[in-house]
C-alpha cells in the first residue's frame, strides 16, 4: 500500500468534510456556468438588440459573479485546509517530505476541481434550461426554447475554474511550506486576547452610521450636502456606511457584551457567562468577515429592492406614461366596437409663448374636450365651467422641487388667464404629446391663434391582451403610441433585469450563508473542548443547545438586521429619487431574503449541535 | 562503541527582548543503543521543548545534536523530513491517530511512507501488533478502542519502522494505571529483547521506573542522574521517589 492509496483511502472516508467543499466547488461552478449559459444564450443576445442594457448587464454580472464565486471557493478551502492540519502533521513527522505532502494536496485540489468541473457543468446545463425558459416568461416573451448548449459558456466556465483551482492548490502549497512542526504542539496552548472595547471607536461607529444614513436621505436637488460633495457623496456615503458597520461589530457590540457580563445578576446565572464571553471573542474576530457579509447583504437587499420594485410597479408606471390604450394623430380608425371602452376625439392648438429666458409651448384643448379625456380615465371631476380668463392647466413633468407652481398663463400677449385647477396626472399618452397642456373655455379655443392637430385617444377592454392590434394601428399611424407596447418593452427590460438581479441576489444570499455556515462549523470544531468540559461538569444538553443557539444566532443576526436596516435607507433614498412607493414590493423581498437567512441558521444550529454532541458523547 | 545520540551544549531561547524566556539551558548528555532513558521534572522544567529539539519537532537555538554521525540540530528541511522517517519513532501523549484510518493502516503508515514492498508491511505489521497485543483490533478504527488501546496502537506505528531512536512524550500520561503497565512493560520488553533504543518523558515516577537510567531536568538544565544498573524496579522506583523529594520538585509531580 502506497502514501498515495492510503490518501485516497483517506478522501473516501473523510467524504463529510470533502463533501463540503466538493459540494460547494460544485455550487459554485452550477450558478456561473448557469449564467455563462444565460451570457452566451441566442435567445438572450437575441434580447440584446431590443433592450441595449441587457448584454452590458450579463457581463459586468458576470464579473462581479466570478469575483464572487473566487472568494467563496477561497473561503471553502481555507475552511477545508484547516480541518486537515492534524494529518498533515502526521504526515510531516513520519517523514513524508514537505514537496510530497505538497503534491499530494496539489493532485488533490484538482482532482476534486476536475471532478467538480464535470459535475457542476453536467448540472448547470439542466439548470440553465429551466431558468431560460423563465427568464423568458419572465420577460413575457413566449418563445419556446430549444436546447442552448454553449461551447463558449462551457469554455468560459473551464477557464475561470481552471485558474480559481489553480490559485486555491497553490495556496495550499503555501500553507505547507508556512507550516512548522512545532505549531501542532503549541496550536493549542495559544490563549486569545480578552477584548476589550474603547469608547472612542465605538462612538465614532454610531456617529458614521448615523451620518451616512443622514447624507443617504438628502435630496439631490436641495440639499447642501450634495452641493458640496457633488459626485463624491455616494463614495462618501458608501464609505461611513462601512467603517460605521466594521467598528459597530469590533466595538459597540463588544462594549454591550462586556456591560452584560460585568452585571453579575445577568452574567452568573446558568450559561450566560459561557455565552457571552464565546460571543465576546466571536465578534471580535469575525468583525472583518461579519462587515463583508452585512456589505454584501445591503448591497443584495438595495439591488433586490430596487429591481423588484421597478418590475413591481411596471404596470402603475405605464398608466402614469401612457394612459389611454391607444392614441395617435390624424383620423379615426377601425377598432373592432365590441373592444371599445370609450373613445374621445379631438383637437389640439399648438401655442408657443415667448419667455423671458426660453419659449414655452403648449397644447391648448377646449373644455368640452378635456371632459371627454378626464371621463374616458376615470378622473374624479365636479363642476368645472371655465370662464373666459380661466384655465386648467396639465403637467405631468411638474415638479414641486424645482418649478413654482404658477398662478397665472399668458397665452398670447395680454391674453393673460388666471389657473383655476392645476393636475399633474398626464391627461394624454406621453409619447404622442409630451408637455405641458393649457384647458380654455370652448369659445376661448374658438378664438385661440395656432396649428390645429386632430387626435384620437381610446381606452380598450384589457389593453394588455392586443399588441396585435397595436402594431397594426401603429403601421396605419402617426404619432402612435399604445399602452400595451409600451408595457411590453418596460417588462421586457425589467424582467431580464429583475431575473439578473434575483440570479445574482440569490447567489449572494446563498454565498453569504455558505460563509457564515463554513465560519461556524469551523469554530464548532475549535470550540469541541469547552462544550465537553460543560457537559462533563454537568450541563445539560439542552442548556448546551441553548448556548450554541445564541452564539450562532448573534453571528447570523448582527449582518442581517445591519444589511436591513442599510438596505431600508438605500431603498428609501431611491423611492424618494424616483418618486416611486416602493414598500410592498420592497417589504415581501426583504420577508424573503429573512426566510432563507433564517433557514441558514436553523442548518448551522442543527450542524453545530450535531458536531458537538459527538464529541461529548464520544469522550463523556 | 559509537554513542547513539550525542546532545552537545543545546540551548532554545524562545521570544526577543523582554519576553525572552530561556527554556533550555547548557545540555549535554548521550545515549547509547539500546537504552531506555527517562526524563523527569517538574512541570516548566523544558522536559518537552527538549524532547521536541531532539525530535526535530523544533529547532535548537544554540548546540548539536549528533545522531551517529548525521548532526540533525544543522540538517535541512527535506533532510530532516528523511531523517524522520528512516530513524525516528513518535509516541505522543494524545496518541496522534488519523480516525479515518483502521488500526492497521495507521501501523502501517510509516512502511507505507517508506514505499516498503506490501508483503513485507503485511508481515511487519502482523508482528508488532502481537508484541502489543492488539492483533484482534487491526481492523477496527481509532474511535472503536479505548485509550490504551489507542496508545498501543501508536506505540505499533513507532516502533513497526524498526527506528534507532522512539521518543515519547508522556505516553502513559492518558491512561489508567493498567493500561499504563501493560505499555510499560511492553516498551521495557521491546527495549531488552531487540535493544530497542527509547527516550521518555514523564512526570510520573511510577512510568520512570521502567526505565534503565533517568535524567532529571530542573529550570531547562539537567540537574542529576540516576542509573537503575542492577536494582529491580520496585527499588528503582524508590529511589526516584527519594530523588524527587530531594530535588524538592513540584509536589504535584511527585506522583
Amino acid at each position: 500500500m502506497t502514501l498515495f492509496e492510503l490518501a485516497l483511502k483517506n478522501i473516501r472516508r473523510n467524504m463529510k468534510s470533502y463533501g463540503l467543499y466538493i459540494g460547494s466547488t460544485i455550487f459554485s461552478i452550477i450558478i456561473y456556468f448557469t449564467f455563462a449559459v444565460l451570457k452566451h444564450s441566442d435567445d438572450i443576445s437575441g434580447l440584446a438588440e431590443t433592450s441595449k442594457q441587457m448584454q452590458a448587464i450579463m457581463s459586468s454580472s458576470a464579473f462581479v459573479l466570478m469575483i464572487f464565486v473566487a472568494i467563496f471557493i477561497l473561503y471553502s478551502n481555507s475552511f477545508f485546509m484547516k480541518k486537515r492540519k492534524k494529518e498533515v502533521a502526521l504526515y510531516s513527522l513520519l517523514g513524508v517530505r514537505k514537496r510530497s505532502i505538497g503534491f499530494l494536496l496539489f493532485f488533490e485540489n484538482i482532482v476534486i476541481g476536475l471532478i467538480s468541473l464535470v459535475i457542476g457543468v453536467g448540472s448547470g446545463f439542466l439548470l440553465s434550461q429551466a431558468l431560460l425558459s423563465l427568464l423568458l416568461k419572465l420577460m413575457g416573451l413566449s418563445l419556446s426554447v430549444g436546447f442552448a448548449f454553449s461551447l463558449q459558456a462551457v469554455m468560459e466556465t473551464v477557464v475561470v475554474f481552471f485558474l480559481i483551482f489553480l490559485v486555491t492548490s497553490l495556496l495550499g502549497y503555501r500553507v505547507i511550506y508556512k507550516f512548522k512542526l512545532i505549531d501542532l504542539f503549541h496550536a493549542e496552548k495559544k490563549g486569545e486576547e480578552q477584548p476589550k472595547a474603547r469608547m472612542i471607536s465605538a462612538l465614532i461607529g454610531v456617529l458614521s452610521l448615523a451620518s451616512a444614513y443622514w447624507l443617504a436621505l438628502q435630496d439631490l436637488m436641495t440639499s447642501p450636502a450634495w452641493r458640496i460633495l457633488g459626485l463624491a457623496m455616494p463614495l462618501v456615503i458608501i464609505g461611513l456606511t462601512i467603517l460605521g458597520s466594521y467598528l459597530l461589530f469590533n466595538s459597540v457590540l463588544v462594549y454591550v457584551l462586556n456591560l452584560l457580563k460585568k452585571s453579575k445578576n445577568w452574567a452568573w446565572k446558568g450559561l450566560n457567562l459561557m455565552t457571552s464571553s464565546q460571543l465576546l471573542y466571536r465578534i471580535r474576530g469575525n468583525a472583518k468577515t461579519l462587515t463583508i457579509i452585512a456589505t454584501l447583504s445591503a448591497t443584495t437587499i438595495t439591488a433586490g429592492g430596487a429591481i423588484f420594485g421597478t418590475y413591481y410597479n411596471t404596470e402603475k408606471n405605464v398608466e402614469a406614461f401612457v394612459p389611454f390604450s391607444f392614441m395617435w394623430e390624424g383620423e379615426e380608425q377601425d377598432i373592432p366596437a365590441a373592444l371599445i371602452e370609450s373613445e374621445v376625439s379631438f383637437e389640439t392648438k399648438e401655442v408657443v409663448v415667448e419667455g423671458e429666458v426660453y419659449d414655452e409651448s403648449y397644447h391648448v384643448i377646449d373644455e368640452t374636450a378635456f371632459l371627454n379625456l378626464a371621463e374616458a380615465l376615470g378622473w374624479d371631476i365636479d363642476n368645472i365651467d371655465l370662464e373666459k380668463g380661466e384655465a386648467i392647466v396639465v403637467d405631468p413633468f411638474y415638479d414641486e422641487r424645482w418649478q413654482e407652481q404658477a398662478e397665472t398663463i399668458e397665452l398670447a400677449a395680454g391674453d393673460i388667464k388666471k389657473v383655476e385647477e392645476f393636475y399633474e396626472e398626464p391627461l394624454f399618452n406621453i409619447p404622442t404629446l409630451p408637455g405641458t397642456t393649457v384647458v380654455v373655455d370652448d369659445t376661448a379655443f374658438q378664438e385661440l391663434d395656432g396649428e390645429h392637430t386632430a387626435y384620437q385617444a381610446v381606452q380598450i377592454d384589457d389593453f394588455k391582451n392586443h399588441l396585435d392590434l397595436s402594431k397594426e394601428l401603429e403601421a396605419k399611424t402617426e404619432n402612435f403610441s399604445s399602452a400595451v407596447q409600451n408595457y411590453q418593452d418596460s417588462i421586457e427590460s425589467s424582467g431580464a433585469m429583475l431575473f439578473v438581479g434575483s440570479f445574482l441576489g440569490l447567489v449572494f444570499l446563498v454565498a453569504t450563508g455558505s460563509i457564515i455556515f463554513f465560519k461556524m462549523m469551523t469554530e464548532a470544531e475549535e470550540d469541541k473542548g469547552k462544550y465537553t468540559v460543560l457537559y462533563k461538569i454537568g450541563v445539560s444538553k439542552t442548556e448546551m443547545k441553548k448556548t450554541v443557539r445564541y452564539q450562532v444566532g448573534l453571528i447570523f443576526l448582527a449582518p442581517l438586521v445591519l444589511g436591513l436596516m442599510h438596505g431600508t435607507v438605500a431603498l428609501m433614498a431611491f423611492s424618494n429619487l424616483l418618486q416611486m412607493n416602493l414598500w410592498e414590493p420592497i417589504i415581501l423581498w426583504m420577508a424573503a431574503y429573512t426566510m432563507i437567512y433564517i433557514l441558514y441558521y436553523v442548518m448551522t444550529v442543527r450542524g453545530f449541535n450535531k458536531t458537538i454532541t459527538q464529541t461529548v458523547t464520544q469522550e463523556g | 562503541m559509537e554513542h547513539l545520540l550525542k546532545v552537545n551544549n543545546v540551548e532554545k531561547i524562545y521570544g526577543k527582548g523582554a519576553n525572552r524566556f530561556q527554556a533550555l539551558k547548557n545540555i549535554s548528555f548521550t545515549i547509547d543503543h539500546g537504552e531506555f532513558v527517562g526524563v523527569m521534572g517538574p512541570s516548566g522544567a523544558g522536559k518537552s521543548t527538549l524532547l521536541n529539539v531532539l525530535a526535530t519537532i523544533d529547532t535548537p537555538t544554540k548546540g548539536d545534536i549528533y545522531v551517529e554521525e548525521d548532526n540533525i540540530a544543522k540538517m535541512k528541511e527535506d533532510k530532516l523530513a528523511d531523517f524522520r522517517r528512516d530513524h525516528l519513532g513518535f509516541i505522543f501523549q494524545d496518541y496522534n491517530l488519523l480516525d479515518s484510518l483502521t488500526v492497521r493502516e495507521n501501523i502501517l503508515l510509516p512502511l507505507a511512507i517508506a514505499k516498503q514492498p506490501a508483503k513485507e508491511i503485511e508481515e511487519k505489521v502482523n508482528t508488532i501488533s502481537r508484541s502489543f497485543g492488539i492483533e484482534d483490533l487491526l481492523d477496527k478504527y481509532p474511535y472503536q478502542i479505548s485509550g490504551g488501546q489507542k496508545q498501543r496502537t501508536a506505540s505499533c506505528r513507532a516502533l513497526v519502522s524498526n527506528p534507532k531512536l522512539i521518543f515519547a512524550d508522556e505516553p502513559t500520561g492518558a491512561l489508567d494505571s493498567k493500561s499504563a503497565t501493560d505499555l510499560l512493560e511492553s516498551l521495557s520488553g521491546l527495549n531488552k529483547e531487540h535493544e530497542t533504543t527509547i527516550m521518555m518523558v514523564t512526570h510520573d515516577a511510577y512510568a520512570a521506573s521502567f526505565c534503565r537510567r533517568i535524567l532529571f531536568i530542573k529550570d531547562g538544565g539537567l540537574s542529576q542522574e540516576l542509573i537503575r544498573g542492577t536494582c529491580t524496579r520496585k527499588e528503582f522506583f524508590q529511589m526516584i521517589l527519594d530523588e524527587l523529594a530531594e530535588v524538592g520538585g513540584d509536589g504535584n509531580d511527585l506522583v
